[in-house]
C-alpha cells in the first residue's frame, strides 16, 4: 500500500513516518515543501524516501494520506488527495473555520474515501474500556466532563492546537452529540504575544445538559494529557491518555524521570486507519467529529472575543 | 494577659469544630443558639451555655457565627452595634448586598471582621499563596481548583435553584483560593448540575464548574462537586501556572502517616486540624497582635464571585464585575 506523509510541520509527523516506516506491506513517501530543510533532516534520520514538492506525492498516487501540515494547508490538501482517491488521516483541528473543515468532509465523502482524525488519545484499550463501561452505566448518568491537555508551545494558539485531542474524546464518549453553547477565556501570559493564546479555558454545554470543562493551555515542560474525568451521578472515572510508568531521578537532565505507560496509541491509531482504509471501517473520530470539532473552537474563539457565551447552530 | 472572652454562636457541626479550636488557644467561651442545642455543646467542650444572644454578646471581645448562612446579617449588625469583634462562618451573607452592609458597618464602627474560610489555613494553600507571593510562579497563567466531598446528611431548609446551589457553598472554597492566589475577579460563568435546590437527600449528587477571569488576565477554572459516595470522603487538589512553572496539589498524595494496606477504621493523622491554627491566628489579632491572613474584604469579594456564579448559572450569561481601580 503506497502511503505519503505530507509535511513535517507537525510534531508527531516523524513518529508517525517511523512507524509506517517499518509497518509491513506499506511503500511510504514523504514530503515538506513548505521547510524543505526540516524535511531532508527528518528524512535524513528516518532513511524515508522523499520528494520535493506536493505535486510529485500527488502524481505518485498515493492510496493513503497522513496529513501533518500547519492547520492552514489541510483543507488544501485534503481536497488533493481526495482528487486522486487517496484515504486521508488529518491532524486535529482540521482547520480553524468551520466552511473549510465542511469543505474537506464533503470533497472526501465527494470521492468515496475516509477521512479520519489523528487524535491517538481516542484509540486503545484503555479508553475503549472506559467508553464501554460509561456506555453500561458504571457512572450513572454521565453528567460532567472535565479534561486537561496542555501540549509544547507551537506557533499555533492554544485553542487551535490543543482543545481538539479533548473535544474529540468527549465527543466519542458523547456519540457525536453537537455542542449547544460554548463559553471560552483566553490569555497570553505565557506566550507574551497577544495573538497566541497560550491558556485557554472552555466550556461546553450539549443540549442533552452534559457539560464539558477543559483546560487546553500551554505546558512550561513536556505535554501534558489528554487526562479526563468523566463525572457521572454515582461515580467518576478518570482517563489518562499519556499516564506515568516509572518515576525517578535523572542526572543528565538533573530533573524529574519520566518513563511513559500505556499503550503506543499513536501505533493502534496508525494501525487502525491502515486497516479501514480498504473496507472504510475505521474505529476512531471521522471528518464530522472533525467539524464539530472545528465548530466549538471557532465558537470558542468568538466567545474570548465577546466575553459572553455563543450559541452553536 | 486577660483571656480572650468569645461568644459562639449556632451548636451544629461547624460550631463544634471552632468550639474546639477556641478552646484550644485559651479562651473563654460562652455558646448561644435558639434551636436548644448550646448547654450539650457547651457541656462537651468545657464553656458555658447563655441564654440570649444580648447575653452572648456582653462583654465578649469577639462572636463567632456558626448559624444558618440566612442569620448572618441579623447577628453581626448586632455585633457591630454592640463594638463587639466577628469571626463568621462563610459564606459571609447570602446576598451581595447584605455581605456589603456588614463589611462596610464593620470598617465604619473599627469592628475586627474575619471570614472563617479555613481552607486558607491548610498547608498546601498556604505554601501556594507563599509561592505564589514571592513571585516564585511568575506572572499567573491558569489555576485549576478542585474540590470535592460526599455530604453526610440530606440537605435541610428551603434554597431555591436560582440562589446557586453548590456554586454559593461549597464552591466559596475554590474560588476563595483562586482569589487569593490570582487576585481581583472581573469575569464569572458558571454551570451547575445535579440537586440544586434544598431539602435535598442524603447522598444528593452536584457538579458546579466556573471560570474566573481576573483582574490581571489570569484564568481559573473551579470545580466543586458533591459526590455519591463517601470514597475518598474528601478530595482536593490543584495545579497552578505562571511564566515562572507550574504547583500543584492532590489531597491523594500520602503525607507522613497513612494505612498501607487493612482496614483501620478512623485511624490516621492530618497534622494541626486548620480549625485551630485559624481560632489562634483570630485570637492573637483580637488580642491585638498581626492582621490574619484574610479579612473583611475577602469574604465580600468570595460572596460577590460566588453570587455571580450562581447569577450566570441561572442566566446562561457571563457576569462582569466591577473591580475599583482596575481595568476590565
Amino acid at each position: 500500500m503506497k502511503v505519503a506523509v505530507l509535511s513535517f510541520a507537525h510534531e508527531r509527523a516523524e513518529t508517525y513516518a517511523r512507524l509506517l516506516r517499518d509497518m509491513p506491506g506499506i511503500e511510504l513517501l514523504t514530503t515538506d515543501p513548505d521547510d524543505p530543510a526540516r524535511g531532508r533532516s527528518v528524512v535524513d534520520r528516518l532513511g524515508a524516501s522523499y520528494v520535493d514538492t506536493w505535486d510529485a506525492v500527488f502524481e505518485w498516487s498515493p492510496q493513503a494520506v497522513v496529513v501533518t501540515s500547519e492547520v492552514g494547508r489541510r483543507r488544501e490538501l485534503v481536497e488533493r488527495a481526495a482528487e486522486v482517491k487517496a484515504h486521508v488521516l488529518c491532524e486535529q483541528p482540521l482547520a480553524i473555520e468551520a466552511a473549510d473543515a465542511k469543505a474537506m468532509v464533503d470533497a472526501c465523502d465527494t470521492a468515496g474515501v475516509r477521512l479520519a482524525l489523528a487524535s491517538p488519545a481516542c484509540f486503545g484499550e484503555a479508553f475503549a474500556t472506559v467508553r464501554r463501561g460509561i456506555a453500561d452505566g458504571v457512572v450513572g448518568t454521565l453528567t460532567t466532563v472535565h479534561g486537561v491537555y496542555r501540549g509544547t508551545a507551537e506557533a499555533g494558539g492554544a485553542l487551535a492546537v490543543n482543545a481538539a485531542p479533548l473535544l474529540d474524546l468527549v465527543d466519542t464518549v458523547l456519540d457525536g452529540e453537537p455542542a449547544a453553547q460554548v463559553y471560552a477565556q483566553a490569555n497570553s501570559v505565557l506566550s507574551g504575544r497577544p495573538q497566541a493564546e497560550s491558556a485557554a479555558l472552555v466550556s461546553v454545554r450539549y443540549p442533552s445538559g452534559k457539560v464539558a470543562s477543559i483546560d487546553c493551555g500551554w505546558s512550561l515542560s513536556a505535554a501534558d494529557g489528554p487526562f479526563v474525568t468523566f463525572i457521572g451521578d454515582r461515580a467518576s472515572v478518570d482517563y489518562n491518555a499519556n499516564p506515568r510508568l516509572l518515576g525517578g531521578f535523572d542526572v543528565e537532565s538533573a530533573g524529574e524521570r519520566w518513563e511513559p505507560g500505556g499503550a503506543d496509541l499513536c501505533s493502534v491509531m496508525l494501525e487502525d486507519f491502515i486497516g479501514s482504509s480498504g473496507n472504510g471501517q475505521g474505529t476512531g473520530p471521522d471528518g464530522q467529529a472533525g467539524l464539530r470539532a472545528v465548530r466549538i473552537i471557532q465558537a470558542a474563539y468568538e466567545s474570548v472575543r465577546t466575553g459572553q457565551p455563543v450559541d452553536v447552530g | 494577659m486577660r483571656r480572650l472572652e468569645v461568644a459562639l454562636i449556632g451548636a451544629g457541626l461547624i460550631a463544634r469544630l471552632h468550639l474546639d479550636a477556641w478552646i484550644g488557644t485559651g479562651a473563654a467561651v460562652r455558646v448561644f443558639s435558639d434551636d436548644g442545642r448550646a448547654a450539650d455543646l457547651a457541656r462537651e467542650a468545657g464553656a458555658r451555655a447563655v441564654g440570649s444572644l444580648a447575653e452572648a454578646l456582653d462583654g465578649a471581645d469577639a462572636v463567632d457565627i456558626c448559624t444558618p448562612t440566612g442569620s448572618h446579617h441579623e447577628i453581626a449588625m448586632a455585633a457591630i452595634a454592640a463594638g463587639v469583634g466577628i469571626v463568621c462562618e462563610k459564606p459571609l451573607a447570602a446576598s451581595t448586598a447584605e455581605a456589603e452592609e456588614i463589611v462596610d458597618a464593620a470598617e465604619r464602627a473599627g469592628v475586627r471582621l474575619y471570614p472563617a474560610h479555613d481552607v486558607r489555613f491548610a498547608q498546601p494553600y498556604a505554601r501556594l499563596h507563599e509561592l505564589v507571593a514571592a513571585g516564585r510562579l511568575g506572572a499567573g497563567s491558569v489555576g485549576r481548583f478542585y474540590f470535592a466531598a460526599y455530604h453526610p446528611r440530606p440537605w435541610t431548609g428551603h434554597v431555591s435553584a436560582e440562589a446557586g446551589g453548590i456554586l454559593t457553598d461549597q464552591m466559596l472554597h475554590g474560588v476563595d483560593l483562586a482569589y487569593w492566589v490570582f487576585g481581583d475577579v472581573v469575569r464569572v460563568h458558571a454551570y451547575y448540575q445535579g440537586d440544586i435546590a434544598a431539602p435535598a437527600p442524603e447522598g444528593a449528587v452536584a457538579t458546579g464548574t466556573a471560570v474566573l477571569t481576573h483582574a490581571s488576565g489570569a484564568l481559573s477554572q473551579v470545580v466543586s462537586r458533591w459526590t455519591a459516595t463517601p470514597k475518598p470522603p474528601v478530595r482536593v487538589a490543584f495545579h497552578v501556572s505562571g511564566t515562572g512553572g507550574t504547583v500543584r496539589y492532590d489531597s491523594e498524595w500520602p503525607q507522613e502517616v497513612r494505612v498501607a494496606d487493612g482496614e483501620a477504621g478512623t485511624f490516621g493523622y492530618a497534622g494541626e486540624s486548620v480549625f485551630t491554627t485559624e481560632m489562634r491566628e483570630f485570637a492573637q489579632a483580637f488580642a491585638g497582635g498581626p492582621e490574619p491572613r484574610l479579612g473583611a474584604r475577602d469574604a465580600l469579594a468570595a460572596v460577590r464571585i460566588t453570587q455571580a456564579a450562581a447569577k450566570s448559572a441561572w442566566t446562561g450569561r457571563a457576569v462582569e464585575l466591577p473591580v475599583k481601580g482596575a481595568a476590565a
